[in-house]
């Protein structure tokens, strides 16, 4: 590599680099092809092209957040989202910061890019996380073992209590099953946090998961 | 051999760096890491990672726009120091096998011989008598990014300045396009089309601070992941198999150095009359032997690579046996550092 031949253009070595790196970033940009299921993000982050547009990875809002529900997300759950925010129901769940900032999410606020970005005066049953889904072959409540922990957390009271006809009376939680109001529920996750199925004694057999799951239900563009 | 006093210190920096970013991913403040850094709405933000999700989201967000200005503030004052300073790739490929010994080698040659040496230092003139030379007379070249982020009076400035340039003299080496600059087009334009951050995917410092992350999650929560395994590799693999990294791929270095043409201050200056290369004729090439970035600082004009991309690592200065290099805040206004 004389100085000279350098001097000017690129050289050969130096247009190798170029012309792969570049065809490398254009070849990775594919990747957002590859199908992944979607995933819960924190608040504001509900549309998913303009949030997987926008966000850095720069863990502010996982960090911020006072609930620990956020945690980074894995390359299981797809190579354009790892360490993207995501929402862990088992660590926390989302209550928009009411406890530790009025209502105000801190996690929106703290995002530098707006990956997350709301309305000023949003109203938490509006902004949809995900929706809750029963799993009837685990849920306590569906095996007739008087569970209603879900129907008796959720803020939004979306989980309804259905009486099984002929079987006991009404205040009788053993004859009652939950089911969840699709409208009502903005996935916030507080049942799926406290849904015993899968803890210490109450485990149903054959279950890996709880009972009660919270599932993303992403917008595609505008 | 010379010791580089700042290699060590360099280390410190990065490694606190590291360290102050893996405490807060573990409390409620929320600092973040490299890609925004920052307390509350006061942050720097990654300028790559800036420009990436612009392009991508299409939406300027004012907040992000001040986080961008004020690292352009920081390059514009201080250079590419986040390269010598902040960065771990670096740091990380001085820890692999092999790599000390080859830049001790290349030190060793470039050095004048033990004989020519003590002879030559010894007539030379007291440091504090003479001013320095700036290595770089000639303002930044005429670079579009350069001019549009330019305010307007150096803009004029440059105008005027840059027309001895069309009389055929030595053109001042303040830009030379090289592989990284390709890349970092490449990467904007798969940003722009595929509407997300591309090199984001790959970056190498955020492959580092993720592995840090996903490791501590291991030990804290018994979090596993293939994650845990694929980042450090692809890392690895990364920096093994383009040793030269930061001097042909990476588009963050790249971006850097086209906003510090604008640089001016803390640049290394040469000092001509203690060099013993220049006074003297002693056969030194020391300077830019022990260079990352390749830039020959005394001849900043035929150099290979431009005095843009000095990352005031200052292994320079470190390794000069007539203490000829400095970085003064301003050219004329010598100060001995150190
Ligand atoms: S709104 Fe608050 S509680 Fe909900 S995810 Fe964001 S930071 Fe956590
Ligand atoms: S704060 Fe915003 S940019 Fe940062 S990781 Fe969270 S969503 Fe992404
Ligand atoms: S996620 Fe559960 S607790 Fe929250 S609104 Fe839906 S049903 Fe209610
Ligand atoms: S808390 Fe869980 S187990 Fe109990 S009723 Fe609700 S879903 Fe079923
Ligand atoms: S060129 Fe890139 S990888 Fe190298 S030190 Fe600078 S930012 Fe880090």
């Amino acid at each position: 590599m004389g100085a000279a031949e350098e001097s000017s253009a690129l050289s050969r070595r130096s247009f190798a680099f170029a012309a792969g790196g570049a065809a490398v970033m254009l070849g990775l940009g594919t990747l957002k092809f590859v199908p992944t299921r979607p995933i819960c993000r924190p608040p504001g982050g509900q549309d998913e092209d303009s949030f997987l547009g926008a966000c850095l990875r720069c863990e502010r809002c996982r960090e911020i957040c006072p609930q620990n529900v956020i945690v980074p997300a894995h390359l299981e759950q797809g190579i354009l989202n790892v360490r993207t925010p995501t929402m862990n129901f088992k660590e926390g769940w989302c209550d928009f910061c009411e406890e530790a900032n009025a209502g105000i999410p801190l996690c929106e606020g703290v995002c530098p890019t707006k990956a997350l970005r709301l309305v000023p005066d949003f109203k938490p049953e509006e902004v949809v996380i995900g929706k809750a889904v029963i799993n009837r072959n685990w849920c306590l409540g569906w095996l007739l073992k008087g569970c209603k922990k879900c129907f008796e957390v959720c803020p939004y009271e979306a989980i309804e209590m259905e009486q099984l006809e002929g079987l006991g009376n009404y205040n009788n939680s053993d004859y009652q099953r939950p089911h969840v109001i699709e409208d009502k529920c903005n996935g916030c996750g507080l049942c799926e946090n406290r849904c015993p199925s899968m803890m210490n004694s109450s485990l149903t057999e054959g279950a890996t998961d709880r009972a009660i799951t919270v599932h993303a239900v992403t917008i595609q563009g505008d | 051999m010379k010791k580089l006093k700042a290699n060590n210190l360099r280390a410190i920096v990065i490694l606190g760096v590291v360290l102050v970013i893996a405490v807060g991913y573990f409390n409620l403040v929320g600092i973040g890491n490299l890609s925004d850094f920052g307390w509350g709405l006061i942050s720097t933000i990654c300028p790559l990672g800036f420009v990436e999700t612009l392009l991508a989201s299409k939406l300027l967000i004012p907040r992000a726009v001040i986080s961008f200005f004020a690292v352009v503030a920081i390059v514009i004052v201080l250079g590419r120091v986040f390269c010598a300073w902040v960065c771990p790739v670096p740091l990380l490929q001085r820890w692999f096998p092999g790599s000390r010994k080859q830049q001790e080698k290349r030190i060793a040659e470039a050095l004048p011989d033990a004989e020519a040496l003590p002879a030559a230092t010894e007539a030379l003139p007291d440091a504090e008598a003479l001013p320095a030379v700036d290595l770089l007379d000639e303002p930044s070249g005429d670079l579009p990014v350069q001019a549009a982020l330019m305010p307007a009076e150096t803009k004029l400035k440059l105008k005027s300045a840059a027309k001895p340039k069309l009389k055929g003299a030595a053109k001042p080496n303040n830009f030379k396009l090289d592989s990284r600059h390709v890349v970092l087009g490449g990467a904007l334009l798969s940003t722009a089309i595929f509407g997300f951050p591309v090199f984001c995917l790959v970056c190498p410092v955020g492959l580092t601070f993720a592995s840090v992350l996903f490791l501590m999650r291991l030990f804290a929560f018994g979090e596993t992941t293939w994650t845990i395994l694929v980042f450090p590799l692809v890392l690895v693999l990364e920096l093994v198999f383009f040793r030269k990294w930061c001097k042909t791929i990476c588009p963050l270095g790249a971006l850097m150095s086209l906003i510090s043409g604008l640089n001016k201050t803390f640049r290394p200056s040469i000092d001509n009359s203690r060099c013993i290369k220049t006074a003297q004729g002693v056969n030194c090439s020391a300077c830019s032997a022990v260079c990352a970035e390749n830039i020959d600082i005394r001849n900043p004009k035929t150099s290979q690579s431009s005095l843009n991309n000095c990352t005031k690592c200052r292994n320079c200065s470190d390794i000069c046996p007539a203490h000829a290099i400095s970085f003064p805040f301003l050219k004329g206004k010598q100060k001995t550092e150190d």
